[in-house]
């Protein structure tokens, strides 16, 4: 492990903000999950074996927060609309595979365009800390949101081009 | 069962070497094909239906002993599947109805080679059966193939996986098939010879069969019969074929050395072994379990090969093997019970015993498996996968998901 102060303090600052948006420590058991969602403990479970829930680092058995209940009811939406669990969670592979690449790059180019330059020109370790702490608690909500966003423009338009490219069930 | 009149059985070598899918002249048609080699029919002379219960096979056997005890069959070319020969396609569980033997009014056979046609007359049968179609068939107005639903959400069929998973770990059980299925439908009917015309030239490697509205290509051989040699090939555990040569090899050693797959597999040799070995005086099973590529896929195999001990027939040794641990599970009866409280759905002919069997006891039966039950404009199709301990559910539904898709694709436009 670093001795550096200045990763030392991003350290920290990782292992309280989990990427969540929610304040409380996390402390959802699967089976709260499974009563709180609609879904069957197992299916949490599987969908936690997927890499699609995040829970508590190092929690035995594994806790969950209010973001991974989100992302259950969000999946609950779909279901209900009549999307098979199958095809959901083939999608989710997908996306998950998609996003961790995005989300090593999006490290690294942090790590080189921000750090770097606040390390280069900090006058001492405690100021390059602090701006360094105060970049990542302020990038990360704006990139969650930034790619949440994207995707949901990217989704209707794909959608509207479909439409517009002829009918989506052409007689036959 | 009515037994009826005496048929006149006349079989006799004929000089055609067309696919057999292309020589059937009529929607009411029979396949069985594999390699360009099997029996094709058309027409019903005898449709016997043996019922429910464990004695279906028995029923079956007898009922089709009794039409030959009544027949004059004239059979000039003494091959397997000459003679009076019907094709069968049972349902998997005995309480389902629908099990079915249709001997037709016309079949052609090729066997190592040889074709021969068979005609099945009787005085209160029609006069007017069509030879062999001149033509292949056009291809008929088709159109897209259209999910519908299943009879069990996703959601519920990825529990009863996590439920059978718990009572293997519980010891309740050692392996069991779970299955589930897919409605589709079309604006245009699904045109049965059509579509078995297309599987048969999509998965050559595997038996394309069509009785009675099941239709499907399966790799795996339930039993043949021929005489007194018997041979059986248990397939269980599977993984995709390669893109390239080195991919398709590494797939294949993945599956050979997976040990979730290897134990899956070995529920399935061994029921077989344990059903056919005590009716055999010699018999030899692979010692080891062997690769069987097959198009999109590649199984785990065994071969099962013996010497009958009697002339016990071939529906006689289905009655033995049916449910195998490849489409059942272990022990047999308790897995049995599992799929019915568990699947929430009717099986029907899908996982069951289908193919040809002859008067004389010889016969070929596949399991079927990959296939649909066409009703018209629409169909349903059905995928099973086996779980044992270590299961994950999420990987079984995928496994499903990507057969049902496969179906789906060969069902499609």
């Amino acid at each position: 492990m670093t001795a550096d102060p200045v990763d030392a303090a991003l350290i920290e600052a990782l292992s309280t903000a989990t990427g969540s948006t929610d304040t409380d420590a996390p402390g959802l058991t699967v089976e709260a999950l499974a009563e709180r969602s609609g879904l069957p403990p197992a299916v949490v479970e599987a969908v936690a074996r997927e890499g699609l829930l995040h829970p508590a680092p190092g929690s035995d058995p594994p806790r969950f927060g209010e973001d991974d209940l989100a992302v259950l009811r969000a999946g609950t939406t779909l279901l209900e609309a009549g999307l098979p669990l199958g095809e959901l969670l083939d999608l989710a592979r997908r996306t998950d595979q998609t996003l961790r690449e995005l989300a090593d790059h999006a490290v690294e180019v942090f790590l080189h365009f921000v750090r770097d330059p606040v390390r280069g020109t900090a006058d001492d370790a405690d100021e390059a800390a602090d701006r360094l702490v105060g970049a990542f608690r302020a990038m990360l909500p704006a990139t969650g949101e930034l790619v949440g966003a994207h995707f949901r423009r990217l989704l209707v338009a794909a959608a509207r081009a479909r439409v517009e490219d002829g009918p989506t069930d052409p007689a036959p | 069962m009515h037994v009826p009149t005496r048929l006149t059985v006349t079989t006799r070598p004929l000089d055609d070497d067309r696919s057999l899918v292309d020589l059937l002249p009529v929607d009411d048609a029979l396949l069985w094909s594999r390699r360009g080699a099997g029996l094709a029919g058309w027409g019903t002379a005898v449709r016997l239906t043996p019922g429910t219960g464990p004695e279906r096979f028995a029923r079956a056997e007898q009922a089709l002993a009794d039409l030959a005890a009544h027949a004059h069959v004239d059979d000039a070319v003494g091959v397997p599947g000459g003679g009076l020969a019907a094709f069968a396609s049972f349902t998997f569980d005995p309480r389902t109805p629908g099990s079915v033997l249709v001997v037709p009014r016309r079949l052609v056979g090729r066997h190592a080679g040889r074709t021969w046609q068979t005609r099945v007359d009787a005085a209160d049968l029609a006069d007017d059966v069509p030879g062999p179609a001149a033509l292949p068939l056009p291809e008929p107005v088709r159109d897209r193939v259209r999910f519908a639903g299943s009879s069990l959400p996703d959601v519920q069929w990825l529990d009863a996986v996590a439920r059978a998973v718990k009572q293997i770990e519980d010891g309740e059980l050692d392996k069991v098939v779970l299955a589930r299925d897919h409605a589709v439908w079309s604006h245009h009917r699904l045109d049965p010879r059509w579509l078995a015309g297309r599987l048969a030239r999509r998965f050559p490697d595997c038996f394309t069969f069509l009785v009675d509205q099941l239709i499907g290509a399966t790799p795996e051989l339930l039993v043949r019969r021929s005489g007194r040699d018997v041979l059986s090939v248990p397939l269980a555990g599977s993984a995709p074929r390669g893109q390239d040569e080195a991919a398709d090899r590494a797939a294949g050693a993945a599956l050979l050395a997976s040990d979730k797959d290897r134990r899956e597999h070995a529920f399935a040799a061994r029921s077989v072994a344990a059903a056919l070995t005590p009716m055999c005086d010699t018999a030899q099973v692979s010692p080891e379990p062997f690769l069987l590529r097959l198009d999109n896929v590649q199984h785990l195999a065994t071969e099962v090969r013996g010497t009958l001990a009697s002339d016990v027939g071939v529906l006689t040794l289905v009655d033995r093997l049916h449910p195998t641990a490849a489409v059942g599970g272990t022990p047999r009866d308790r897995a049995l019970d599992a799929i019915r409280r568990m699947e929430g759905m009717d099986r029907g002919r899908y996982a069951g015993p289908v193919g040809w069997v002859a008067a004389d006891g010889d016969g070929e039966l596949g399991i079927a498996l990959r296939c649909a039950e066409l009703s018209g404009a629409r169909a349903r199709l059905f995928a099973g996968a086996g779980v044992v301990a270590g299961s994950l559910p999420e990987d079984e539904l995928e496994e499903t998901r990507v057969k049902l898709r496969a179906m789906q694709g060969a069902l499609d436009a």
